[in-house]
């Protein structure tokens, strides 16, 4: 590694970057939806998209290996900042190889990330036409679910401490589309830790669950609280798919479908409305 | 003896004091919250939402945090007179970081963080823990106190690097279960197990009550002890095992929370003076106090967000202790 940071910077070649490494789930996934998956030379051991099965791993999302990352010889590296990962992220930057650091706090970070991805890639109208479609996609649950009465929801993310969504979230967002009404919005922060007795007080008509826990786990947790109408109606769901519901992916138009039929259960889904084929 | 009568009043009557003090603060912290309710709405409906909250979420919570001060409390008291060292403590000798490891594993394995099957894990590494401290610390029949204590932090460092590992390697939303662990948190439990968790923590008090003139001779000296006819070693044994028990039930529902096993017991006995048949009593009802306040606060002071508990007995415990350590020090001076 010392050495490596001594020699001179390697030459950038012209044109797109043809040696890439994700060193997230999200960005993984966003890579591949904009066509260009076969330019990934190495993705994290949480990125799951099936298409990069195959690829090398170069550790953990929170603590990459820097030497893992750098034998892999990548010309860009992708990157979704977190306390875990700066130092790391750092040396690769200090061994000369190109950095593109992306958010994935809400659903502008996004957009955000879809355009700087791309324009890294030199995919700038592949990534045009993903966030349109995205975008396209979500208007569409949400024009499904307009005007009608908005329930009131929890989305948890843990049991014990239970963990809820909060405002200045993708996940906050993606509530709000699908017709939803987040009881934790004037939470202070993103990530509220709750006490039980806060659920009961808020009420909520549906609680989601996106966390590690169990079903069991979910049932012990509020069955005994009948006084919350989601637990009198049942409807205290597990989410199938909860990192559809927790990246800033791709995916997102899934999630926000999936809590559509959850919260308005009327509705007919569309076409639209599920998964698109490509 | 005149003597066992004097200390049989003071007891009832520190203990009685206590005991008050203890009621009035379970009181106080079920109606206090990060949500207001009405106690005629609650009483008068069993169907309310008042009702739910008051005693199924609110009452169970301040029980458990009652059970889990006392029980820390209790075996830091003892366990400082049983090792001759003002700074032991429940984490100290490890007992807390294998209930923890023991609890993640659980996790890990599968098991839903609200299920029972994770405390009931979290104290069988408790017990776990102590038997490895307990026979490592062992040598020709004898256990000295100065073994336990090495043995115990030796032990209690692999724990911590077991969880740092365990943290490392786990997907990220199991990261947040196990730091539940590490910074200790109260929620809310089912009766059933409350009342578990209570039935282990009484055994291991009376069990340690019947030992604590013992621990008085003990700890004015190993010498003395042996020369008026104490088994030190019977002795050193019960109390190390009925303070696990203690540690093993609190830890296994609540996870590391820290300082209360250290600074009750040496406010107590800055108070009531060093008698362990006063202070280990007294350290169980003054730390079931001490600790169901400190929940309150976590509950309630960014509402409707909690903090987690060990922060908050960390943060007011600390700089109350140094205070009251700096008096007592000066006044010795003096």
């Amino acid at each position: 590694m010392v050495l490596a940071a001594c020699a001179a910077p390697p030459a950038i070649p012209p044109g797109p970057p043809g040696r890439v490494v994700s060193l997230a789930p999200s960005v993984t996934e966003i890579v591949y939806a904009l066509g260009v998956g076969d330019r990934l030379v190495g993705v994290c051991a949480q990125c799951d998209e099936p298409a990069a099965a195959s690829l090398p791993r170069v550790g953990g999302y929170l603590a990459p290996s820097v030497e893992a990352t750098l034998a892999l010889r990548p010309a860009l590296v992708i990157v979704v900042p977190s306390p875990g990962n700066r130092e790391a992220v750092r040396a690769i930057e200090r061994a000369g190889v190109r950095v593109l650091v992306v958010q994935d706090r809400t659903l502008n970070d996004l957009w955000a990330s879809i355009r700087d991805v791309s324009a890294a890639l030199g995919v700038e109208p592949a990534g045009a036409t993903l966030a349109a479609e995205l975008q396209h996609r979500l208007d569409d649950v949400h024009a499904r679910i307009a005007g009608r009465p908005r329930p009131r929801v929890l989305a948890v993310v843990g049991h014990r401490p239970l963990v809820a969504v909060g405002p200045g979230t993708l996940q906050d967002d993606l509530i709000a589309i699908a017709g939803g009404e987040n009881v934790m919005a004037d939470a202070g922060g993103p990530w509220p830790a709750l006490s039980l007795e806060v659920v009961v007080a808020r009420a909520p008509d549906v609680i989601v669950d996106a966390s590690m826990g169990t079903e069991a786990g979910l049932h012990e947790l509020f069955d005994h609280l009948e006084t919350i109408p989601a637990v009198r109606a049942g409807r205290v769901v597990r989410l199938a798919d909860a990192d559809a519901f927790l990246r800033a992916g791709p995916r997102v138009p899934t999630a926000a479908a999936a809590l559509a039929s959850l919260f308005h259960p009327s509705v007919p889904a569309t076409a639209a409305m599920t998964p698109a084929t490509s | 003896m005149t003597g066992r009568h004097v200390t049989a009043g003071r007891l009832a009557r520190t203990a009685g004091v206590l005991a008050v003090a203890l009621a009035v603060s379970i009181a106080a912290a079920v109606a206090i919250g990060p949500v207001h309710v009405s106690l005629t709405q609650a009483l008068a409906r069993a169907d309310s939402p008042d009702y739910a909250i008051l005693f199924r979420t609110r009452l169970p919570r301040v029980l458990l945090a009652g059970v889990v001060g006392g029980s820390l409390a209790s075996a830091g008291a003892a366990l400082q007179a049983l090792l001759g060292n003002p700074l032991a403590c429940p984490h100290l000798l490890g007992i807390s970081g294998g209930a923890a490891v023991a609890g993640v594993f659980a996790l890990i394995a599968g098991a839903d963080p609200v299920s029972p099957l994770v405390p009931l894990a979290a104290f069988g590494g408790a017990l776990g823990a102590i038997a490895i401290v307990g026979l490592g610390s062992r040598a020709g029949g004898r256990t000295t106190p100065h073994a336990v204590l090495l043995v115990g932090v030796v032990f209690n460092a692999l724990a911590a690097a077991a969880l740092m590992l365990l943290n490392a390697i786990v997907s990220y939303t199991q990261a947040q279960g196990v730091l539940f662990w590490i910074m200790g948190s109260l929620s809310t439990q089912s009766y059933a197990l409350i009342a578990g968790v209570t039935a282990y923590s009484l055994v291991g008090i009376a069990w340690l009550m019947t030992r604590t003139h013992e621990l008085n001779l003990l700890a004015a000296g190993e010498e003395g002890a042996l020369q008026l006819g104490v088994d030190v070693e019977r002795t050193r044994r019960t109390v190390f095992v009925a303070a696990s028990l203690l540690v093993g039930a609190a830890v296994s529902v609540s996870g590391m929370i820290g300082f209360v096993g250290l600074i009750v017991p040496h406010l107590l006995r800055l108070a009531l003076g060093p008698d362990h048949r006063i202070v280990v009593p007294a350290s169980f009802l003054g730390g079931a106090a001490f600790l169901v306040w400190a929940d309150t606060l976590a509950r309630t002071a960014l509402a409707p967000v909690e903090l987690p508990v060990g922060v908050v007995t960390a943060l007011a415990g600390g700089p109350f202790f140094l205070f009251l350590l700096r008096r007592h020090l000066r006044r010795a001076v003096r």
